[in-house]
């Protein structure tokens, strides 16, 4: 299994690329306020910087939860399962849930993405480039989510799993 | 078909609890059923799932959503800054010595770091950081602590500008919409500042209460209490926190920045002071930059399950179902609005106030906006049954958190009968608040709330305004 392996990692190292975002984005998003009020120029740029920024982190954002456990869940009932249920029902989840779903994201998106990819698409409202990231945004979102299911999906179960 | 979609909304309660799945995966999930049940049926085609996309790259490019990884990030902040430490210390050493000030300054610190935690579950683990130990020391029962602590963690609900409170404004901003377009009413469409100015007085009003009664809590303990000295320099951190949180909060309510500028702007402050203080060195940067994307994730990833989930009730036809019931509900407005208070009420047993936000106001709001014209007072109403229901025994989030985060946490009997009075003081404002409207409009421009014009509007000023914004080309300008 050494492409789970390698995948592994890779959606690893993509995760811990994208945290940094946070940086830039706060930031961006602060300084809009004396762009506008002070500078009086150059806060709608560093508004549509900080929404494409925003959109490419909270895109990865979905599979960071995933890989670090910390999506809202009531597992209360849960935690009485034995391990290897838990494991199962974990992949049952990869399996029926978020895979077929994240399938159809990019199946669906993808005449909204690749034209506006092709045509460079800039934002509506203020013409400054870079809008076409924010929809591709969409097809990176799904392609970690579903890099991330195969991983839990055909993860080898652990030595003490019986 | 549109009854399926409650049997959906069940299927989505059941799989949480019984699974222990992500409540996203789950959503996601029961909606997929849904969508092949409805397709199976042909009750809707294919085609309209594709509408799908687009509601999600809104997501994506939605201003106030921005909001999230900025409170995310300033939460985690003030859980590795010195910051909660030095306001509780310094709140300590103002308040008069007596047993019952360490509880005040607990309320009080989960009333101004409530709002800049980003959420409830943040909130639990610093006053259970900062607060527990020194109630501990004071010998304060581990009962009281307990209740003081869920209560103060939840107070960020209702004081803006708080996460909860965007969150909810955003979904009460895109619920008026439908409702206005509905029924033609020239009503000006809520948006995030409204929110916040309708829910400061009944927060003021809750803040009040909770300090009175941690007062009271503190004194009938009859303790004496022992102090640590305040160093200077956290008296002067805490000052100058205190003067920052409060600049945020007059500015956003004042209406000089957004609110996600505002959450900009303390979680630059804050980082800034890490960096520059060194607290913030590789490790423990890194650290908080993978908690900041991991926890953005579970908050966006019920974003996008939530969008998906409304999707398919909307095309299974249960929104219009939900408007035909809600529409049936006799009596008047108090009526109605306390059965859908109720309905999200029941929900709190199951969902969180996120879930509840995402999942079952989109459901109900529209349908009671329709019916009820008053935006604001219904949004309140729904932020203070979202704060109840994080202290709901024997579920609530809160409870459930800070049960997890003690030490050595009381009997949950003992817990629930010392949150009685702050739970009495919670539902009493509710009922006021239900029955009372003017309570979230003191203060209010009445002009402000519509789009109709004060006064009839003659043709020719019509024309004389069009002029103005539009003139002629001086070439064809009559002469």
């Amino acid at each position: 299994m050494g492409w789970l392996h390698r995948l592994d990692r890779l959606i690893g190292q993509i995760v811990a690329a994208a945290q940094w975002l946070a940086l830039p984005l706060v930031l961006l998003l602060f300084l809009q306020w004396p762009l506008r009020d002070i500078v009086r120029g150059y806060s709608r740029e560093a508004n549509d910087l900080g929404q494409i920024i925003f959109a490419l982190f909270v895109a990865v954002s979905v599979t960071a939860a995933t890989r670090a456990g910390t999506h809202l869940a009531a597992d209360t009932l849960a935690q009485r399962y034995s391990m290897r249920t838990r494991r199962r029902l974990k992949q049952l989840g990869a399996a029926l849930g978020i895979l077929p779903w994240a399938l159809f994201v990019l199946f669906a998106a993808k005449g909204i993405v690749v034209s506006s990819v092709l045509g460079l698409e800039a934002f509506a409202d203020t013409n400054n480039p870079g809008y076409f990231i924010i929809k591709a945004a969409l097809w990176l979102m799904a392609v970690v989510i579903i890099a991330q299911a195969a991983v839990d999906i055909f993860r080898p179960k652990p030595a003490d799993d019986v | 078909m549109e009854w399926s979609g409650f049997a959906l909304l069940i299927l989505v309660g059941v799989g949480i609890i019984s699974t222990g799945l992500p409540a996203a995966f789950v959503l996601i999930a029961v909606a997929s059923l849904g969508a092949a049940l409805g397709l199976a049926t042909d009750t809707f085609p294919f085609s309209l799932l594709w509408a799908l996309p687009g509601r999600l790259i809104n997501l994506f490019d939605n201003d106030l959503l921005q909001a999230l990884p900025l409170y995310v990030t300033m939460g985690l902040l003030l859980g590795r800054l010195p910051v909660a430490d030095a306001l509780y210390r310094t709140s300590n050493a103002i308040l008069p010595k007596r047993a019952s000030a360490p509880l005040v300054s607990g309320m009080f610190l989960g009333a101004l770091l409530g709002p800049m935690n980003g959420s409830v579950g943040a909130s639990v683990l610093g006053l259970s950081r900062v607060v527990a130990p020194r109630l501990n020391a004071e010998g304060v029962p581990a009962a009281t602590r307990d209740a003081v602590i869920a209560v103060a963690s939840t107070l960020g609900v209702l004081v803006p500008p708080s996460l909860v409170l965007i969150l909810l404004s955003d979904a009460m901003l895109n619920a008026h919409t439908y409702a206005v377009t509905q029924t033609g009413r020239v009503d000006r469409v809520i948006n995030t500042q409204d929110v916040f100015h309708s829910a400061l007085v009944p927060a003021g009003i809750f803040l009040t209460l909770c300090m009175l009664l941690a007062w009271r809590a503190g004194r009938s303990q009859a303790l004496s209490p022992v102090r640590e000295r305040l160093t200077p320099q956290e008296g002067i951190l805490a000052g100058f926190a205190l003067f920052a949180l409060l600049a945020l909060l007059g500015g956003v309510a004042t209406g000089y920045f957004y609110a996600v500028e505002a959450a900009a702007m303390g979680a630059f402050t804050l980082l800034s002071a890490g960096l520059i203080s060194g607290r913030l060195h590789g490790a423990v940067l890194r650290e908080l930059l993978h908690d900041a994307i991991a926890i953005t994730g579970a908050l966006f990833s019920l974003l996008i399950a939530a969008t998906t989930f409304t999707l398919i009730l909307r095309l299974l036809g249960t929104d219009r179902l939900v408007d035909n019931l809600v529409a049936g509900i006799p009596g008047g407005d108090v009526l109605a609005t306390a059965v859908i208070l109720g309905v999200i009420g029941l929900c709190a047993f199951v969902l969180d106030a996120f879930e509840i936000i995402f999942v079952i106001v989109p459901i109900v709001i529209p349908p009671l906006l329709v019916r009820v014209a008053d935006a604001r007072w219904v949004a309140v109403l729904v932020l203070l049954t979202l704060q109840s229901s994080f202290l709901l025994p024997p579920f609530g989030y809160a409870l459930m958190m800070v049960r997890g985060a003690a030490k050595n946490p009381a009997p949950f009997r003992l817990f629930v009968r010392a949150l009685i009075p702050f739970l009495l003081a919670q539902w009493m404002l509710l009922i006021v608040v239900l029955l009372v409207p003017k309570l979230v409009h003191i203060g209010e421009n009445a002009a402000e709330s519509t789009r109709a014009p004060a006064a009839p509007v003659s043709n020719e000023e019509i024309n004389r305004r069009l002029r103005e914004m539009v003139p002629p080309p001086p070439d064809i300008e009559p002469k």
